[in-house]
């Protein structure tokens, strides 16, 4: 299990949303570490998973820019710029798969880096929003 | 080498141990080496690049660095594969970002360069020769060395 209460912002569509992405990423990394099944047989899988990830993360940023502006969220450029910056990194990895194929190994650096740029986006970035809300609720 | 130079680096470990992983981390004692040197079973290393010119590395146990993965994947891990290596060297990645952050604060500009992971104690590669810094970081889960040449 790779969510942790802590990453809740307290917005329930957007928690719900990053749930099921820590959710999905959980049973990428799991499938992609499954060295008991051989990489032939694990790959149509793999490589199902991780389209239903690259479309959900582009699914989510969009959902989670358009609560931002909702709310007249301050710092929405800043935050378009890291989604922006994040979907550039997704983007790098499809073009490496593309040229040279989905290889075990290219597929572990994918996963993990993923893991990492989640937790720190939504651990830290994604934290303000909840911040932003909670201190507007404290004003009405 | 500043101690605020070093401070933006121990900070900035700090801070993302404690979010990515939970872990608070406390320094032991200094030492200055001669040359920077694979010491631990997974290390990786960053340049750095600007107005300060140098590098860090980080090095960690094995049961260290599987522990950390385990951590942020919520599952077992038992050898440092790809996936460990890259989730090690995304993390040491972050950390040299972020004090490279710390760092603007004191109006240094400088950018480090995409981390190098050497899995395996080579004490043969040495990559500068002048001193180093060795900071011992304690965390629950292990010790790691962090080592800055500035």
């Amino acid at each position: 299990m790779m969510w942790k209460e802590k990453y809740s912002i307290g917005v329930e569509t957007i928690d719900e949303q990053h749930k099921e992405l820590f959710k999905n990423l959980g049973e990428f990394i799991k499938l992609v570490q499954n060295k008991e099944i051989k990489w032939e047989d694990r790959l149509n899988k793999a490589k199902e998973t991780l389209e239903f990830l690259q479309g959900y993360v582009i699914f989510h940023f969009e959902d989670e820019e358009k609560y931002q502006e909702s709310i007249n969220y301050p710092d929405l450029e800043i935050h378009r710029e890291a989604h922006k910056n994040f979907k550039a990194g997704i983007h790098e990895y499809v073009e490496i798969f593309a040229e040279g194929g989905f290889t075990e190994d290219k597929m572990q650096e994918f996963s993990a880096k993923l893991m990492t740029w989640l937790i720190m986006h939504v651990g830290k970035m994604d934290q303000k929003i909840g911040e932003y809300v909670r201190s507007k609720g404290a004003e009405e | 080498m500043k101690a605020e130079h070093v401070n933006s680096f121990y900070v900035a470990a700090q801070d993302v141990f404690k979010l990515m992983l939970d872990l608070d981390v406390k320094r032991g004692e200094l030492s200055l080496v001669n040359g920077l040197a694979p010491s631990k079973d997974a290390n990786i290393m960053l340049g750095i690049v600007g107005d300060l010119e140098g590098a860090v590395s980080f090095s960690f146990p094995k049961e260290m660095a599987l522990e950390m993965v385990k951590i942020m994947a919520g599952m077992e891990m038992d050898n440092i594969d790809v996936f460990v290596s890259s989730a090690l060297g995304e993390v040491a990645n972050i950390i040299g970002g972020n004090a490279i952050t710390n760092l603007s604060n004191y109006d240094i500009k400088c950018d480090i360069t995409p981390p190098q992971i050497i899995i395996g104690k080579h004490k043969s590669i040495s990559i500068v020769s002048e001193n180093v810094l060795v900071i011992p970081m304690n965390t629950d889960i292990g010790m790691f060395d962090m080592s800055i040449f500035l």
